[in-house]
């Protein structure tokens, strides 16, 4: 019988796992992939530092010491649902159902998909399909290509490609529309991106950060925006350039792309081709909440946190009892948070088992402050605004969960 | 949008996007009814690749979003799963 059942093998699984296991409790981790590691696996990036964070090796750890500490991990098992029945949730996956009473979700994140004609073409690929054929299956995606869309995760996994030899001639952005959004809108791209200067160390970006949060240098800015782009350890982007067609017989065989204005419109008259055999789509990421949503979680709608999030606490329990979340699922951010939290939930959990000791509020205390302050140090921020995300989702949490009888704040 | 009329939406049932623009004109239809008549997002994946997609085009065609719900909702299973497995106990 498991006490602890998590779903996803990725950094916040792993981590919640340590947590719970090290407290006597006896738990499984689930994870559809083949491999441990979740995400970490394709990550590969340098700090202003100097060091590597390498996901491979860092996956590596966390699995090693959670196999140690006596974790059960079934890897290449999907979990398709999710029930309650007598207090205990049931959990039905490809081989079969389990129960426990605590269970963990750490599904991670998925990309949203930004159609283009010609997307169903092969050669035609998400960003993190690059990511992951590259460096977990280490297998070439093509000799030279393009990616559609500006994020930080398209230069994350650009520099990833460069690092892997593999040539990237151009990053453009995406038609706007309604698939696209602002990622279409070369203001709000800059707007993003400035935010991301490290990692695209090219002048105007670095130079930007301050300097350019101001609208109107802004604007001047991509009004005289290089026409030949802004070169990115080398690969052009291109922010006045949109793709509006991926062009092929039986594959990729080139973009045709279009001069834009700096709010996203065509300019008439200023087409080109260029010619690629794979093109990478960079959409963004969303959290992955599916199970949350099947088991009959609450959900709320945060932008700065990718989309729709389960409703969950700062101790990353959610009002269904039982049922915690950690990680992506609860906000896009980078790896090393998502550690940060498995271990919250992980304690959490324990808590709620009845496991620990006298300290055990203490140390959950002290495992929220680390998030906070290894948000504060991350290099890598998704959404700029993050902080903001976290806090409408506690406001909300306190708004709903928990009763503070304020005779001021009744109403009638 | 240039060439959008073709561009497939749907992967696993090739939904284009013309199709759902022209259900939603014939139909005047909720969001429910629009991927029940053309099966957008029914597919074998379950619209994991499409969902965000469909529920953009859904907004921009018929304006609907609440921030406390999920546009299309999930339904088990979410992943594919083989008649065999489904009510085995293990443990
Ligand atoms: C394509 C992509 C690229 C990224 N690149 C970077 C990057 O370069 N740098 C960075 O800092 N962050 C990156 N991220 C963000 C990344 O999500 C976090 O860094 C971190 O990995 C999140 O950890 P997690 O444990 O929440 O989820 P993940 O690491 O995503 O792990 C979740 C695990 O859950 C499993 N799972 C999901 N659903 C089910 C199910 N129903 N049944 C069984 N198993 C399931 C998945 O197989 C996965 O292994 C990327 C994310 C994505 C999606």
């Amino acid at each position: 019988m498991n006490d602890v059942i998590v779903i996803g093998c990725g950094p916040a699984g792993l981590s919640g796992a340590i947590a719970c296991v090290t407290y006597g409790l006896k738990v499984t981790i689930m994870d559809e992939f083949m491999k441990p590691g979740g995400r970490l696996l394709g990550q590969l990036h340098q700090e202003p530092t100097g060091d590597w964070w390498n996901g491979i090796k860092v996956s590596e750890q966390l699995y090693q010491q959670a196999l140690n500490l006596g974790v059960n991990i079934r890897c290449g098992v999907s979990v398709y649902n999710l029930e309650k029945e007598d207090q205990m949730w049931k959990v039905y996956t490809s081989i079969g159902t389990f129960e426990a009473p605590f269970l963990l979700l750490a599904t991670g994140a998925a990309e949203y998909p930004i159609p283009v004609p010609g997307w169903t073409l092969p050669g035609v690929m998400s960003i993190g399909a690059a990511q992951v054929m590259t460096n977990v299956h280490r297998v070439q995606i093509g000799k030279k290509g393009i990616i559609i869309g500006a994020n930080i995760l398209s230069f994350a996994i650009l520099k990833e490609l460069q690092l892997a030899g593999i040539t990237v001639n151009h990053v453009v952005l995406p038609e706007k529309n309604a698939f696209s959004q602002n990622a279409g809108v070369p203001e709000e791209v800059m707007k993003s991106l400035l935010n991301a200067a490290h990692l695209a160390p090219s002048p105007l970006l670095r130079f930007g950060s301050s300097f350019m949060k101001n609208n109107w240098i802004r604007k001047m800015g991509l009004t005289f925006y290089p026409k030949k782009g802004m070169k990115v350890n080398g690969t052009p982007l291109l922010l006045r350039k949109a793709a509006v067609e991926i062009i092929g017989e039986d594959q990729v065989e080139g973009v045709r792309v279009i001069d834009i204005d700096i709010n996203g419109n065509p300019i008439p008259g200023t087409e080109s081709t260029y010619e690629v055999d794979f093109v990478c789509i960079a959409g963004g990421l969303y959290p992955l909440a599916e199970l949350a949503s099947v088991a009959g979680c609450p959900f709320q709608f945060i932008p700065e946190l990718g989309g729709h999030v389960p409703h969950h606490s700062e101790s990353m329990e959610t009002p269904l009892p039982g049922l915690f979340v950690a990680g992506n699922i609860t906000g896009i951010e980078s790896g090393k948070i998502a550690i940060a939290q498995g271990t919250i939930a992980g304690l959490s959990i324990v808590k709620h088992a009845r496991k620990g000791n006298n300290s055990i509020d203490n140390q959950l205390q002290q495992a929220i402050q680390n998030v906070h302050s290894v948000r504060k140090q991350a290099i890598i921020k998704f959404n700029p605004d993050i902080e903001l995300g976290r806090s409408k989702m506690n406001e909300l949490w306190e708004s709903l969960y928990v009763k503070n009888e304020t005779p001021g704040k009744m109403t009638g | 949008m240039a060439n959008s009329e073709n561009m497939i939406i749907c992967r696993c049932e090739e939904v284009t996007y013309g199709q759902l623009r022209t259900t939603v004109d014939k139909h005047k239809c909720t969001a429910r009814e629009l991927k029940l008549r053309t099966r957008a997002g029914m597919g074998f994946c379950g619209g994991r690749t499409c969902r965000p997609t469909l529920d953009r085009v859904l907004d921009s065609f018929i304006p609907n979003f609440s921030p406390s719900e999920i546009p299309l909702k999930y339904q088990p299973p979410i992943r594919p799963v083989s008649f065999g497995r489904i009510g085995e106990i293990h443990d």
